[in-house]
């Protein structure tokens, strides 16, 4: 017999639903948490996000294409869903589900119409030849609120992703050249704000709100409103599904918590791409083989040997690493940490120093070129589990649902907390946003 | 699948080791008797084989099965099952169980049911019954009564919340002696459990706080050594205080 969605047993409404009325959800949040965020970069810069259960992996590709004719000096960002049927039984293989359309809409949007990516720093040569932005997304596991999980994922990975360098040259000046990115430093996109989506459920009859519904929840709800905010509280995208009706004081409501979690998502979402910089900065220091030995060790290696162990080169004496074009070498003392600890902060902060003081240049070498956030959240599992409780799992990484949380548990201090536009402007901007889709351009397909 | 083989046998040499789906354990040719095989093995030719990841496991004197820990869940006979009713058909109620397909539960397979005298289960209902029949080419089929007839605490459950989780927990659940996390709990909170080896986990408490924190206890002890079910079982009680 064929399997259809997930099923779910009466039991579980009604118990999700009264512990609901009494402030409670299922995973021991309140009802204005976000679960435990995650950020994980991989080297080759894709992005896996985790929020609770809900695992995303979007990554970033770019290549030369010719220009539609119309817009001859405009790159272009296509993004592309796939759910994979281990993420979740109900996804089917092969041709895109509902949801899987419908995501890659909500976050087209929020992306595109935003003009949040410059498409114009895209163009390489006018008419000849763009980049071509390709955003995949991949659900690696559902566990509720694909939305949130999957917009943080694609934000992520397009804030790490770089392309080459590319020039004009040739004889006429007219040939593409594109530099490797041993040659010069491969380029950011340019980004002008984070649009983040924030998804509400609405269980009950309408009058339960929750926030970054779990599965279990997205079984149960009755409705689901996602908004796309930045951090300056303008509204990029409004997508509500479901029945249950919502009243306009409770959509002004949604709006100033939406505009409240995105600044603390947006911040969070800074702070770990910056870590992931440093990272990678570090990790174009060149290694001797001796090093790894010597680390493993324990010991600590003197500047003399060292400075015999390592390949130098030429630029090394004008560059900076947040400068430089070529593939640097940095070298002077390393200190080699102790087995089985790396000193992520200390590391990154003496890093910035060297990079300031080009006289005296001291890295720490990190033996293990795992991932800071990786680290971060490993030892924060561990605490966690001293800790003993799901729901506090955040307050101990930087990503902490406390924090997202603590701000808007009181809606009443909401609209001191931010810094958000009129409810006037908001007001007038998801009204735009209304007529748009009456007129049938913001479409539930 | 109970796929019994009347060929002599040797205890294999690979028990208590972790194996891989397609290793083959056990040679019949070399084997002395009667074989029973659990879940995740198959009989392959003169070969006893792997079906899933897991350690394989013996008991004397010739049982022989798999222990694994998945998301999805696999059917085998007389493993107990919490299940979603998802349709009711003439004479049977279909069955999620969360394995490949649904399973089907005839109305008569419970405590004294009669033709006149079915229980009345609406769609969503939950209930804790046993796997009677599990084969790979057809559903597998369930039973709410032990071998003797007896209700003997399956049937359907009210009230409460099901937990989803891995069938290594589940089996840790349902092991004995009693798995650290229920001892810490069961100390100082009262509750009801019932434990499906599907993986799902039905908790029922007066309080919702309660019922909460016992789900949250039991999902968080998956990795956590006894000493530390036990820390996180008292941090959680005194928080909730």
């Amino acid at each position: 017999m064929a399997m259809g969605a997930m099923r779910m047993s009466i039991n579980e409404k009604q118990f999700i639903e009264a512990a609901l009325r009494e402030n409670q959800r299922i995973d021991g949040r309140t009802p204005f948490d976000f679960r435990r965020l995650v950020i994980k970069f991989s080297k080759d810069d894709s992005a896996e996000v985790q929020l609770g259960q809900t695992r995303v992996l979007a990554v970033v590709s770019a290549q030369l294409v010719q220009p539609y004719p119309d817009r001859p000096n405009e790159g272009t960002l296509a993004i592309f869903t796939e759910f994979s049927p281990m993420a979740d039984p109900g996804f089917e293989p092969g041709r895109p589900g509902e949801m899987a359309v419908e995501l890659g809409r909500i976050i087209d949007r929020g992306l595109r119409e935003s003009k949040a990516v410059d498409t114009e720093s895209l163009c390489v040569l006018a008419g000849r030849s763009v980049w071509a932005i390709r955003l995949d997304i991949h659900i690696l596991d559902n566990g509720g609120n694909l939305i949130d999980a999957a917009n943080l994922a694609a934000l992520a990975a397009l804030l790490s992703f770089r392309r080459p360098e590319c020039t004009l040259g040739g004889p006429d000046g007219q040939d593409i050249i594109v530099h490797p990115p041993e040659v010069r430093e491969p380029l950011a996109l340019s980004i002008h704000h984070l649009p983040i989506a924030v998804t509400f459920a609405f269980l009950g009859d309408g009058d339960l709100l929750v926030l970054d519904p779990s599965l279990k929840e997205e079984l149960v709800m009755g409705g689901r409103l996602t908004i796309t905010v930045n951090i300056h509280g303008e509204v990029c995208g409004v997508q509500k599904g479901g029945g249950v009706g919502v009243s306009a004081s409770e959509l002004m409501r949604c709006l100033r918590l939406a505009s409240t979690k995105a600044a603390v998502l947006t911040e969070t979402l800074k702070k770990v791409v910056e870590v992931h910089e440093t990272e990678r900065a570090q990790r174009k220091i060149r290694r001797h083989h001796n090093f790894t030995a010597l680390s493993h060790a324990g010991a600590i290696v003197d500047s003399g040997v060292t400075e015999r162990e390592v390949e130098m080169d030429d630029a090394i004496e004008n560059t900076t690493v947040t400068e430089s074009k070529e593939d640097t070498v940095m070298l002077g003392t390393v200190k080699v940490l102790e087995e089985g600890e790396i000193r992520h902060e200390d590391g990154a902060s003496n890093f910035k120093q060297n990079a300031e003081d080009d006289e005296q240049e001291r890295v720490e070498v990190h033996k293990d070129e795992k991932p800071i956030v990786a680290l971060l959240t490993e030892q924060n599992i561990e605490a966690m589990e001293e800790e003993g409780s799901r729901g506090d799992l955040g307050n101990l990484i930087s990503v902490t649902a406390e924090t997202l949380s603590g701000a808007a548990a009181d809606p009443s201090q909401v609209t001191e907390a931010v810094p958000i536009d009129t409810p006037l402007n908001l007001l007038a901007a998801v009204k735009k946003k209304v007529k748009n889709r009456k007129k049938g351009a913001v479409v539930k397909d | 699948m109970d796929v019994e083989s009347s060929v002599p046998g040797a205890v294999s040499p690979f028990v208590n080791r972790i194996m891989a789906p397609g290793d083959v354990v056990l040679d019949l040719t070399k084997a002395s008797n009667v074989l029973r095989l659990g879940s995740g093995l198959r009989q392959d030719g003169d070969n006893i084989a792997m079906t899933k990841v897991g350690r394989l496991q013996f008991k004397k004197p010739n049982k022989y099965w798999v222990e694994g820990s998945q998301k999805r869940y696999i059917p085998n006979t007389e493993d107990v099952v919490l299940g979603i009713v998802v349709d009711r058909r003439f004479e049977m109620f279909v069955v999620d169980i969360g394995g490949p397909t649904y399973a089907s539960l005839p109305m008569l397979a419970f405590e004294g049911a009669t033709r006149r005298n079915t229980p009345n289960l609406q769609v969503g209902a939950a209930l804790y019954a046993r796997v009677v029949k599990a084969h790979r080419d057809i559903d597998p089929e369930l039973c709410c009564t032990d071998a003797s007839g007896k209700a003997a605490g399956f049937g359907p459950l009210n009230g409460g919340y099901i937990l989803e989780c891995s069938t290594g927990l589940a089996r840790v659940l349902l092991s004995k002696p009693t798995s650290p996390v229920l001892e810490a709990l069961g100390k100082s909170l009262s509750f009801e459990i019932a434990v499906g080896m599907n993986g799902r986990v039905w908790v029922n408490a007066a309080t919702t706080a309660t019922t909460i924190l016992v789900s949250n206890a039991i999902l968080n002890s998956e990795f956590l050594t006894a000493a530390q079910q036990h820390i996180m079982v008292q941090k959680l009680l005194q928080k909730s205080q």
